[in-house]
């Protein structure tokens, strides 16, 4: 489903201040896995979720999504495909505050031309599965920062993704809301969607339903653990 | 389908303007002032413009001054025989006419003695004109009406001072309603005997001298003849006045320039403040966008709505304001600048005229900077990686 082959990511190359986020880094992930990338700050974490996610491209290596090779695609392509097959939570949540839950929610399909009120329907049916069905009126900045969350994941979701990709989902969020967020990820994962988490929560890469953990260190990749 | 796209991020651009209500009411109002202004000015000068040369239409191809130590001096009547043989001229009158000071209003009219000349310019005459031996009748403009007369209505009576301090009355025969036109507002019409005694004029001399000149082309060489046959004579084109006028109420007139550049600097300041000025918000909010599955082109489609929104709101808005100053409120802001006028018409109206050609090039150097200047900023901030707002 994913995999990095031999990806390397500079920033600034060639300045004084340049840094190389991610060195020689190769994994495959499976459709279904939920993947764990675990290390410590600095590691690398967040610059590979977003070369998978489509967001930024590799300096040298091949990202491949769904056997194709995304690494060297014009922007609107790769705009496609993260519309298409990416679901995003950030761990800021980064909604737009001012508009409403339901509002964030339908923001990523704004642009494909679907009729607002197909858009809304379906916007509401995820808010519901995801018990927020009560507060899809609300403006956004008003919510808790689990509803935040939970409306963060309703706006991954409404472009049915294969893969969700969350960057330090629980740094926010008390064990309480953390475990509530760890069992949405399972039945996603049931559902058949693929997952992968940067994190260094044990709370998280102790979980039963991790199957893959990917270690990072200084940009590189210290270890694999696969589980069941 | 391509059509509900562009209708979704409208919608989302009229929410995201909501959002930011007080900026952007801000911005809106800057700017629709700046087009009030800038249009008023448009508006002013270009009807003032066009009444100068309406009326002027109708005035005579060439008139002959008499001039002495280069001052404007009553010319003989019996010059006409001479010009008339000159070819190409049709028929010539002599004119009676001059100012009046009115020391109550403070104000010069305009006079006018009328004898075989009959003023073609009388289509907004309610009532009728003196004849040219009529006594003691008088056609005035309304805007003498209003501020002479008590009754200010045909039938009532005119009070003028003559040159030998006796005064004369007039019975209100006629009055030009319309307190549009320029010329006719502050013209008093009297009879060509009147005229004589009111000034006081010596026998067989006249204000200046008219010439009919039939064919266009031949205006140039009958008024050099007339300054060959009489060296201290000066004719007046009609074309020479209307450019003059235009200079007066033209683009290039003090009072508009000043204005015009006044306003236009203030655009400037805005749309400069807006080309250089992406909050950390707005920044942070394309990089979302982009981030959850918006293009580049998407995003700046949004800006795209956005600058129009706020720049056509202003605009039009601005237009109306504008076109209310001057054409229903006398362009009363603009009144103590327009000196000349101010006291006699206090509250004169202009006829609408709008240069369609004027406006566009008002969208073209409004309209199209600013929503460049909402679009290239955003551009520079759309076509970056998305990823940078994962760290945010
Ligand atoms: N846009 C950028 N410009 C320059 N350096 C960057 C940029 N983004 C990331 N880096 C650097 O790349 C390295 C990896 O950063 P990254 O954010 O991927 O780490 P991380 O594992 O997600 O860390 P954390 O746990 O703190 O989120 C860091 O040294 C970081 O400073
Ligand atoms: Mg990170």
């Amino acid at each position: 489903m994913i995999r990095t082959e031999n990806v390397t990511k500079y920033f600034n190359r060639g300045n004084p201040d340049e840094v190389i986020a991610i060195n020689d880094v190769s994994i495959e992930i499976k459709k279904g896995d939920f993947t764990v990338l675990k290390g410590p700050s600095g590691s690398g974490k967040t610059t590979l979720l977003s070369l998978i996610g489509c967001m930024s491209r590799p300096t040298s290596g091949k990202v491949i999504v769904e056997n194709r090779d995304v690494s060297r695609l014009p922007e609107r392509f790769m705009t496609e495909v993260r519309r298409n097959t990416f679901g995003f939570i950030f761990q800021q949540f980064h909604l737009i505050k001012g508009i409403t839950v339901s509002d964030n929610v339908m923001l990523p399909l704004y642009p494909t031309g679907i009729k607002p009120s197909k858009l809304r329907k379906r916007a509401e049916e995820i808010l519901i599965n995801l018990g927020m069905g009560s507060r899809k009126d609300f403006p956004v900045q008003k919510l808790s920062g689990g509803e935040q969350q939970r409306t963060a994941i309703a706006r991954a979701l409404i472009n049915n993704p294969d893969i969700i990709l969350a960057d330090e989902p629980t740094a926010h969020l008390d064990t309480h809301l953390s475990e509530e967020f760890l069992s949405i990820m399972r039945n996603l994962q049931q559902e058949g969607k693929t997952i992968v988490v940067a994190t260094h929560d044990p709370l998280v890469y102790e979980k039963d339903c991790v199957n893959l953990i990917v270690e990072m260190r200084d940009g590189m990749v210290k270890d694999i653990i696969k589980k069941n | 389908m391509a059509l509900e796209k562009h209708r979704n991020i409208l919608d989302y651009t009229l929410q995201a303007l909501l959002r930011r209500k007080f900026k952007n009411i801000g911005i809106i109002l800057v700017f629709t002032f700046v087009i009030f202004m800038l249009s008023s000015i448009l508006f002013l000068s270009y009807s003032l413009r066009q009444e100068a040369h309406l009326i002027l239409q109708d005035s005579p191809e060439i008139v002959v001054q008499k001039m002495r130590a280069g001052r404007h001096e009553l010319i003989p009547i019996n010059l006409e025989k001479d010009i008339r043989k000159i070819p190409g001229v049709s028929s010539t009158e002599p004119r009676y006419w001059g100012y009046y000071y009115d020391s109550g209003a403070k104000a010069n009219y305009t006079i006018l003695g009328i004898g075989t000349a009959i003023l073609k310019n009388n289509r907004l005459l309610n009532g009728r004109m003196p004849l040219p031996h009529e006594k003691n009748v008088a056609a005035i403009g309304r805007g003498i009406a209003d501020v002479r007369i008590i009754k200010k209505d045909i039938g009532s009576t005119l009070y003028l001072q003559a040159a030998d301090g006796r005064w004369m009355n007039f019975n209100i025969i006629g009055i030009f309603e319309s307190d549009s036109e320029i010329i006719t507002s502050d013209l008093i019409i009297i009879s060509e005997d009147d005229f004589k005694i009111l000034n006081n004029m010596p026998e067989g001399m006249a204000t200046d001298l008219i010439v009919h000149v039939s064919n266009e082309t031949e205006i140039p060489t009958v008024a050099k003849k007339v300054k060959e046959q009489f060296p201290d004579s000066r004719p007046i084109l009609r074309d020479e006045i209307i450019r003059t006028y235009d200079a007066v109420f033209g683009w290039r007139s003090g009072l508009i320039i000043t204005l015009f550049t006044g306003a236009l600097i203030a655009f400037i300041i805005l749309a400069w403040d807006k080309a250089t000025g992406l909050s950390a918000e707005e920044k942070q909010e394309i990089g979302i966008l982009k981030a959850i599955g918006w293009e580049t082109s998407d995003v700046l489609e949004m800006k795209f709505w956005e600058g129009l929104v706020i720049s056509l709101t202003s605009f039009i808005s601005g237009l109306i304001l504008a076109y209310v100053h001057i054409f229903f409120l006398g362009a009363s802001l603009f009144a103590p600048a327009l000196k000349g006028w101010s006291v006699i018409y206090p509250d004169f109206k202009l006829t609408p005229f709008i240069d369609f050609y004027q406006i566009a090039t008002l969208t073209a150097i409004t309209i199209v900077p600013y929503i460049a200047s909402t679009i290239i900023p955003s551009w520079k901030a759309s076509i970056t990686d998305p990823d940078t707002v994962m760290r945010g």
